[in-house]
């Protein structure tokens, strides 16, 4: 109690280096933890040193330390994670983690996680080895793959019939891993066009290309990039979102992987258009190998001067750096992914102001999906004109779709928007697996609409979403949620007869209730009886009304949370709750648990 | 600038930069609020200051909600009410439901609002049974994080009032938990005590310790008064019950610290009923009988009346010998053998009067001071 009794000692020499390393400011703090994770001595004595060694509160990096799921203070051998998202409980990753918690057993130096996404949705069941990505692994794969066996990556160098692909269109054709196979194939033409102009003539043409964020809820790229631009106070930012954690959602994996060089010059040239001089790419921890390809594409474009100082002698300079996460999928929510981004919890942000006026720092900062910067350079390449033609549908451009499930063909796409779900399954899905027929669909990804047979021909944009028309009134909204269709990030996952609703809802908000950051009492305590719920009723031991309950928690959640994460839990609830209201009344009545097929 | 709002179909005119809560405040309109208070900074993430406003999505949380021209407020209609009522359920499914014996029954916002709403408990939830009762060995703080909303007004007031950051928020989702320091206790993490969190915290999750089981809030009568420990003057009120001082309260009134006290203030009132406390002045028994000095120190207790021996006096004799012996010891051997040390416990009028007996009645420029650190 009495300062006398606090003996002065030196920061931890080890961990100061460390410390310095990675800049010496409270923005590396989830670097040293990542650091010290590594070495397995996240202890609270260390915790307390790095916070001494930056400068912070100790607190403020146990937080930190306690919050990122890849991080742990438990000691750990080498780390297996298993995939435990609802798309590779489809395909019984319950099955797989069973066999790899015996063949760990046997092996003695393995401990095993499970993760709530790994963003291997088409490799599913998918595990992460320390930062190795694996998958399909089955049940019998489980020792072959503790020998060091990772299954195959999915190829998507063919196009599927009736694709259109512009950003994908270099698939199997560049090579991700070389800046002149890059320039060879016409990556930077953009941005080699774009310094030839004035930046207004690069913000406007992507004005009037209409292009509508990939990440899930469609805001027009080039009005956020005008405010931006507009704003007065500089050092502006550019940050890209590649924090990927929604399960379905694997596309911006597949962009970096096939052509990395592709997102670094979206990124440059909206810098260019916004007058920023530096940018972060957030990719989550999981991606680790895409995070190194990222950093050496980005050395690559710096030896070629299409990065750094006085880009191709246009006097205009951009710093690209690469930031890690460390296992939260809130930090896909922009404000959030700031906070990380600054070495903070990543909890969402009051808003406003919003990142454009107010973001990284504090500093005007266009933050945008992987998918979005990657689509710029095709439109200032041909032209906002020919974007607009690609598609009859009010929506310009491509997008890049996954379909999943009990498809013939599952995986990733690219075409026009205003498909419908019978096009996403027959067209390009392949069809049904043979015996099976088509159930539902979750639309758009975990936090999108669950949808029934009968909005199979309904076309699909962000205007089919749930969060379009939105009133109090809720006899129109209970009508509108038997039409609507999420876009979300543009994934489809395909269940079959042998597939509950119930079961799946139970899934999703397993993810969901993992996922909560804790900020706000709704999402925190609602995701979380929901679950509990949703668990009774799977185990056939639920009570009288647990429907009920279940709709008053979404729409607690979705008209009181505090962010996007919290708002959408709602949407797979109710469209669940609205088109399988009969299954759920069985499951609350009858008291058998539900056998997945 | 003024702008023009409505809330709850009345016209009001307020200042632009102010949120719906301030609006609503300066209009009289109530809306509950918990995460949220006016010395902090908000945070909005208790949700229980939801209101509907015209065009928006959502339901937007007063308190960090700004206003523009032409919004139009609901601030308890049949939607607020509901969600209200039901996040406070939320809170309640994990809080204990312990009203009876907890020691801030009867001052505590969450009973309050609970009742207001007629919100009950659920019969889910953890209730209160995730972790130790009493679990910090702070001499002063009471912790019973079961009864913890994750309000975060502790970690505000550590942070933003007292600045010592010993509070925070660890681990994520229904998990999430406020923690001193990297998760260990109190002192360890840096607590010097102050009881700020204690004051702000809205439940009995943060509480006195000392007091404990004392008295109920509606058994103790708040004198309000002034510190008597240092010269900066804070006010705070004495808790009182059957003329005995059983503890010590913020007051929100108080115009030089608000809720602010240090530890001594907040939690060093045991001597006022001290049995050993001073009442009256004490002098030397030698000094009473008129005899010499005694050579040498007594620290033998024989049980005879010694020389060395306290005797309880009056102000006008104690006074009397302490002027009697400056005055001697000055005339003997000059002003400059004496020294004045006076005290932060004084006011600064008491200090100003000190140096003039010092400089002027003594003649000595000795004179310091005990806050000189």
């Amino acid at each position: 109690m009495s300062n006398n009794k606090i003996k002065y000692k030196p920061v931890d020499l080890h961990i100061q280096k460390m410390a310095e390393h990675h800049g010496s400011s409270a923005e590396a703090t989830l670097e040293v933890l990542r650091d010290l994770d590594t070495e397995n001595n996240l202890t609270p004595e260390n915790i307390t040193e790095t916070a001494r060694a930056l400068n912070i509160p100790a607190h403020q990096a146990y937080g930190i330390a306690t919050f990122y799921s890849m991080l742990s203070l438990e000691q750990r051998k080498k780390v297996l994670r298993v995939c435990d998202g609802p798309v590779c409980w489809l395909k019984r990753a319950g099955e797989t983690r069973s066999a790899i918690d015996l063949a760990a057993i046997q092996k003695g130096d393995l401990t095993v996680e499970r993760s709530s996404c790994l963003g291997l949705c088409d490799r599913a069941p998918a595990v992460l080895v320390e930062e190795e990505q694996a998958g399909p692994v089955e049940a019998e794969d489980a020792i072959k793959l503790c020998e060091g066996w990772r299954g195959t990556p999915t190829d998507y160098s063919k196009p599927r019939p009736g694709e259109k692909r512009v950003m994908t269109a270099l698939i199997g054709i560049v090579d991700p891993d070389s800046g002149d196979s890059a320039l060879k194939h016409g990556v930077y033409d953009g941005l080699k066009k774009a310094l030839q102009q004035e930046p207004i003539a690069v913000l406007t043409e992507v004005e009037a290309s209409g292009l509508q964020g990939r990440g899930g809820a469609g805001f027009p790229v080039g009005r956020k990039w005008r405010f931006v631009a507009s704003e007065k106070r500089t050092p502006r930012y550019i940050v890209c979102n590649a924090d990927e954690s929604e399960p379905l959602i694997f596309k911006d994996r597949v962009l970096i992987d096939t052509n990395p060089h592709q997102l670094i010059e979206g990124m440059t040239l909206g810098a260019y258009a916004t007058g920023a001089c530096e940018g972060y790419i957030y990719i989550r921890g999981e991606y680790e190998y895409q995070a190194r390809r990222l950093e050496l594409a980005i050395k690559q474009a710096e030896e070629k001067n299409l990065l750094g100082e006085n880009i191709l002698g246009s006097g205009f300079s951009f710093k690209l750096h690469v930031h890690r996460g460390a296992g939260a999928y809130i930090c896909g929510e922009e404000t959030a992914l700031l906070e990380s981004l600054e070495g903070k919890r990543g909890e969402p942000r009051l808003r406003p102001p919003y990142p454009p006026q107010a973001g990284f720092r504090g500093q005007p900062t266009a933050v945008n999906n992987v998918e979005s910067f990657c689509a710029v350079p095709h439109i200032i390449k041909n032209g906002a004109e020919w974007w607009r033609n690609l598609t009859d549908d009010p929506t310009p451009g491509t997008k890049v779709y996954m379909v999943l499930g009990h498809v013939r063909k599952p995986g990733l796409f690219e075409a026009p928007f205003g498909l419908t779900l019978r096009q996403v399954i027959e067209d390009f899905g392949g069809g049904m697996l043979p015996g099976s027929h088509f159930n539902f669909a979750l639309c758009g990804g975990a936090a999108g609409t669950i949808v029934p047979p009968a909005l199979m021909e309904n076309h699909i944009d962000y205007s089919s979403g749930p969060l379009k028309g939105v009133t109090r009134d809720i006899k129109v909204m209970d009508k509108r949620w038997t039409q609507v269709i999420s876009m979300g990030a543009g994934s489809f996952l395909i269940c079959d007869q042998t597939v509950s609703p119930v079961n799946f809802l139970r899934e999703l908000l397993h993810f969901f209730a993992s996922e909560s950051c804790g900020k706000c009492t709704p999402c925190r305590v609602g995701t979380w009886r929901s679950l509990q719920i949703l668990d009774q009723l799977t185990a056939g031991k639920s009570t009288a009304g647990a429907s009920d309950e279940l709709k008053t928690l979404a729409e607690l959640m979705r008209d009181s949370s505090f962010c996007g994460l919290g708002q959408s839990v709602g949407i797979p609830m109710l469209s669940a709750l609205t088109h399988f209201g009969a299954e759920f009344a069985r499951a609350e009545n009858e008291h058998e648990p539900i056998i997945r097929g | 600038m003024a702008i023009n709002i409505t809330i709850n179909g009345k016209q009001i005119e307020a200042q632009a930069g102010q949120t719906v809560l301030q609006a609503a405040q300066q209009n009289g309109i109530e809306i509950p609020t918990l995460c949220y208070h006016k010395d902090l900074s908000p945070s909005g993430n208790c949700r229980m200051c939801v209101v509907e406003v015209k065009g928006l999505r959502f339901l937007q949380a007063a308190c960090v909600a700004p206003i523009y021209e032409g919004m139009e407020i609901q601030t308890r209609n049949d939607k607020v009410v509901a969600d209200r009522k039901m996040t406070l359920e939320m809170m309640l499914a994990n809080h204990p439901q312990d009203c009876i014996t907890c020691e801030v029954s009867g001052e505590c916002e969450l009973q309050d609002l609970a009742y207001e709403y007629k919100a009950q408990a659920p019969y889910w939830g953890s209730k209160g049974t995730r972790y130790p009762v009493n679990s910090d060995p702070n001499p002063f703080i009471r912790v019973d994080m079961n009864r913890c909303i994750l309000c975060r007004r502790c970690v505000s007031a550590c942070a933003e009032i007292q600045v010592r950051n010993v509070w925070g928020v660890a681990h994520r989702g229904f998990d999430e938990q406020i923690v001193a320091g990297a998760g260990i206790n109190m002192l360890e993490a840096r607590c010097e005590s102050c009881g700020q969190c204690v004051a702000y915290c809205p439940t009995g999750a943060l509480s006195n310790k000392m007091n404990y089981g004392a008295a109920r809030a509606h058994q103790v009568k708040r004198v309000t008064t002034t510190c008597s420990y240092c010269g900066v003057g804070c006010n705070f009120d004495l808790l009182v019950k059957k003329d005995k001082v059983i503890g010590v309260a913020s007051n929100a009134n108080a115009s030089v610290n608000g809720l602010a006290l240090c530890v001594k203030g907040r939690y060093g009132y045991d001597y006022i009923h001290h049995p050993e406390r001073l009442t009256a002045p004490k002098v030397r028994r030698y000094l009473v009988d008129g005899t010499v000095k005694p050579k040498g120190h007594h620290d033998v207790t024989t049980g005879q009346p010694n020389p060395w021996d306290w005797v309880e006096s009056d102000w006008d004799t104690a006074l009397s010998f302490v002027a009697k012996k400056l005055k001697n010891t000055r005339d003997t051997f000059g002003p400059d053998t004496i020294g004045v040390l006076t005290s932060a416990k004084c006011t600064n009028e008491e200090n100003y009067v000190m140096n003039k007996l010092a400089r002027q009645v003594i003649g000595t420029n000795n004179i310091d001071h005990c806050a000189r650190l």
